[in-house]
């Protein structure tokens, strides 16, 4: 028994008490909506998260370093609108350009936060909150009040959202979901075994002991922006093709969708701590309980909002709750060990035996 | 005897004509001077855009040697920004009139009365001052209470005589017009000719695109039987219609409401949306700025009963509006409903514009 210390972390269980969390919120919604259990409600809650999850994963890389990207709302909005513009202007765009614009638009205005907020030594909070508002201010007057329709955007764009990767059954994997679900396992890959994924984690669980010990901070960072407002990029990109009609309001409010589904996945909010798969799994936290309220029957708009943020507490709490358990328990697991180590050994011994 | 009778009446109906002729719609003077400011609840968006055009059309026509300004807050920032805009626009001197639509529900009252305080002419257009104080008028852009027929009306036509069931996806719970624009459809279902028609539910999308797309897909598994989405929404229309062609649901369940012809063009030729409606915000502009023009010059006054001509758009007369306690408005109208047949010409400006010159010339 006490020798799972050594091979889990609490950190990782926390993960596992999200997929708990989401299967008792499925039990509950199963006895309250008619026919919940079924091929569709996976489809439509897949579908509906895909964008925040690829929003989150950029967000993710960002928290990790102790700063966050309060803008990729409006980045979201400019490179939808961007990338739509020059599809339409352009029918026989080739998909990958098309989407490599979004990216890229995606990627020039992060490094605009990263580099204000790594040598202008400003607080990333009001750097990126100064940004939303700009990067959204320069839309509304980049677009002149023109909007981007499905007419003006080449047939394979409008048809995207209904292609599917695989199906198995009547679960359809969209290609949307696909792309999501890519994106956060090559950053969880690149968190766990590239040398950049550990020195996000060294800068954020101590910034100036990072600094000491030679890590060159600042490109980190803006490395980190720059990721980040590429995948905000992407995001945008995936909007055009869910929604079609973009308007200079695309995307308003969704960088505060990504940091809470980062937060419920368990990134930690002052840096340091936090995985691909935690944010992904807080995005479907979120997802399926938003979903899930919008199909529950005598449900009104006010009470929903209010059950929302009841339940991504609750979520939350019980999780800080348990980690904390988890905690304690190892360290009381380690003391143990050290206090007697005889004792310990025999005691495993005797176990193996 | 008879003869004379006749001619009494003769006079009689003579000189009623003269007192009405004396009471006829008054036609502005082109050429004063009036700085006007266009405010509309935030800029980025067509409609906006378009009551934009429109004002500018009128300031043509009229001389105005005066300046127009469009000036508004972003979405985000919508009331605050224009009780921002209204505040700095009542201490400046070179401004007489501001043309306005609200979005600030009563929070602009403050400004407002500064602005009238420094003389200067307050209309509202497209969403009223609710407490119809610190206004001079109302340009309505509909009858509020023709909405609910409009409505029905396409609801009947799409789904047929035989009818169906159908939900109302709406933008905010507390969206002042569309709340009034719902309470008339479901008065207008209560009537016989609608008894085929059953409204299901009425669901909020926040004009929030990917709210509103949510919102129908759930209608969708929350009513199997559902066969039309009526959204009287710009945002919640174009979202819903989308979410039913991504879905391949657009041969069950069809999309109605209040549209722009532009943002419609694909769906209503592909039958996702075969018919939805809305009136001219160009329209709206203009009709705005002449009786801002009026009011500002003093050509009339707000009063019931007065009556003014807006140039092309014709005669208007100052009433009691019905939907507020106090105030005053005018009532533009009316929908043009928009189907497979001309929605491509509205969907092109350059087309559409020319339709309303071409019957003129003609």
């Amino acid at each position: 028994m006490y020798r799972i210390r050594h091979y889990i972390r609490p950190e990782q269980i926390r993960e596992f008490s999200l997929i708990f969390i989401i299967m008792l919120a499925v039990l509950f919604f199963g006895t309250q909506i008619d026919g919940y259990y079924s091929a569709r409600t996976f489809n439509r809650i897949a579908a509906s998260v895909a964008i925040i999850t690829v929003l989150a994963a950029g967000q993710t890389l960002v928290i990790l370093t102790r700063n966050i990207d309060l803008s990729i709302g409006s980045i979201v909005g400019f490179a939808s609108y961007f990338a739509g513009q020059q599809l339409s202007a352009n029918q026989d765009m080739h998909p990958l350009i098309a989407v490599g614009i979004a990216i890229g638009f995606g990627a020039l205005l992060g490094s605009v936060n990263g580099l204000l907020v790594v040598y202008g030594r400003v607080p990333s909070i009001i750097v990126t909150l100064g940004t939303l508002a700009i990067y959204r201010g320069v839309l509304v007057d980049y677009a002149q009040a023109k909007t981007i329709t499905t007419d003006m955007m080449p047939t394979w764009l409008v048809d995207l959202p209904r292609v599917n990767l695989f199906t198995v059954g009547e679960i359809e994997i969209r290609v949307m979901v696909g792309v999501a679900v890519l994106v956060v396992i090559a950053f969880q890959l690149c968190l766990t075994y590239l040398l950049l994924g550990r020195r996000l984690y060294a800068i954020g669980s101590n910034p100036d002991a990072a600094r000491v010990a030679g890590l060159p901070a600042r490109r980190i960072v803006l490395l980190a922006y720059i990721l980040c407002g590429a995948l905000a990029g992407l995001g945008g990109f995936m909007f055009l093709v869910r929604f079609g009609t973009i308007t200079v309001s695309a995307g308003v409010g969704l960088e505060l969708s990504a940091v809470a589904a980062a937060v419920v996945g368990g990134v930690n909010i002052f840096g340091g701590a936090g995985t691909m798969f935690g944010a992904l799994f807080g995005a479907v936290v979120i997802g399926t309980l938003e979903q899930s309220l919008l199909r529950m029957p005598n449900v009104s708009e006010f009470v929903r909002d209010a059950l929302l943020g009841l339940f991504i507490l609750l979520a939350v709490a019980s999780d800080a709750v348990i980690l904390q358990q988890l905690r304690s328990l190892w360290a009381r697991w380690a003391r143990e060990a050290r206090e007697t180590p005889a004792a310990h050994s025999e005691k495993e011994s005797g176990h193996a035996s | 005897m008879k003869k004379s009778f006749l001619i009494l009446i003769i006079l009689t109906v003579m000189s009623l004509s003269l007192v009405s002729a004396q009471d006829e719609a008054v036609v502005a003077t082109p050429g004063e001077t009036v700085n006007m400011i266009l405010l509309p609840k935030f800029l980025g968006i067509a409609v906006f855009d378009q009551a934009h055009q429109g004002a500018e059309e009128a300031h043509a026509e009229l001389q105005n040697a005066g300046t127009l300004e469009f000036l508004g807050p972003t979405q985000e920032n919508s009331a605050a920004g224009q009780v921002e805009i209204v505040t700095t626009a009542a201490s400046r001197d070179d401004v007489d009139a501001i043309m306005i639509s609200n979005n600030a529900g009563d929070q602009l009252g403050p400004a407002l009365e500064a602005a009238k305080a420094a003389d200067q002419t307050v209309v509202t257009w497209d969403s009223p001052i609710p407490s119809g104080d610190s206004e001079d008028l109302f340009v309505a852009q509909v009858d509020f209470d023709q909405t609910g027929k409009v409505m029905a009306d396409m609801a009947l036509s799409i789904l047929g005589e035989d009818g169906g069931k159908f939900a109302v996806l709406s933008a905010s719970p507390d969206a002042a017009n569309q709340n009034a624009w719902i309470a008339s459809l479901q008065e207008t279902l209560e009537d016989e000719a609608y008894a085929s028609l059953e409204l299901l539910d009425i669901v909020y999308g926040d004009d929030v695109t990917e709210t509103s797309y949510d919102q129908a897909l759930a209608l969708v598994d929350k009513y199997p039987d559902m066969e039309l989405i009526m959204a009287p929404t710009t945002v919640g229309i174009a979202a819903a219609a989308k979410a039913m062609q991504d879905e391949g649901l657009c041969e069950t369940v069809k999309v109605s409401g209040l549209g722009l012809p532009a943002e419609m063009l694909d769906f209503t030729l592909n039958g996702c949306a075969p018919e939805f409606a809305l009136w001219s915000f160009v329209d709206l502009g203009y009709v705005t700025y002449y009786a801002t023009y009026l009011l500002a010059t003093g050509a009339i006054e707000a009063e019931e009963g007065v009556s003014f001509e807006a140039g092309r758009m014709g005669v208007y007369t100052i009433e009691k509006d019905p939907t507020r306690e106090v105030g005053l408005r005018i009532v533009m109208g009316p929908f043009s409903v928009y189907n497979i047949d001309n929605v491509e010409a509205a969907a092109n400006p350059g087309g559409a514009e020319m339709t309303p010159e071409a019957t003129e010339e003609g």
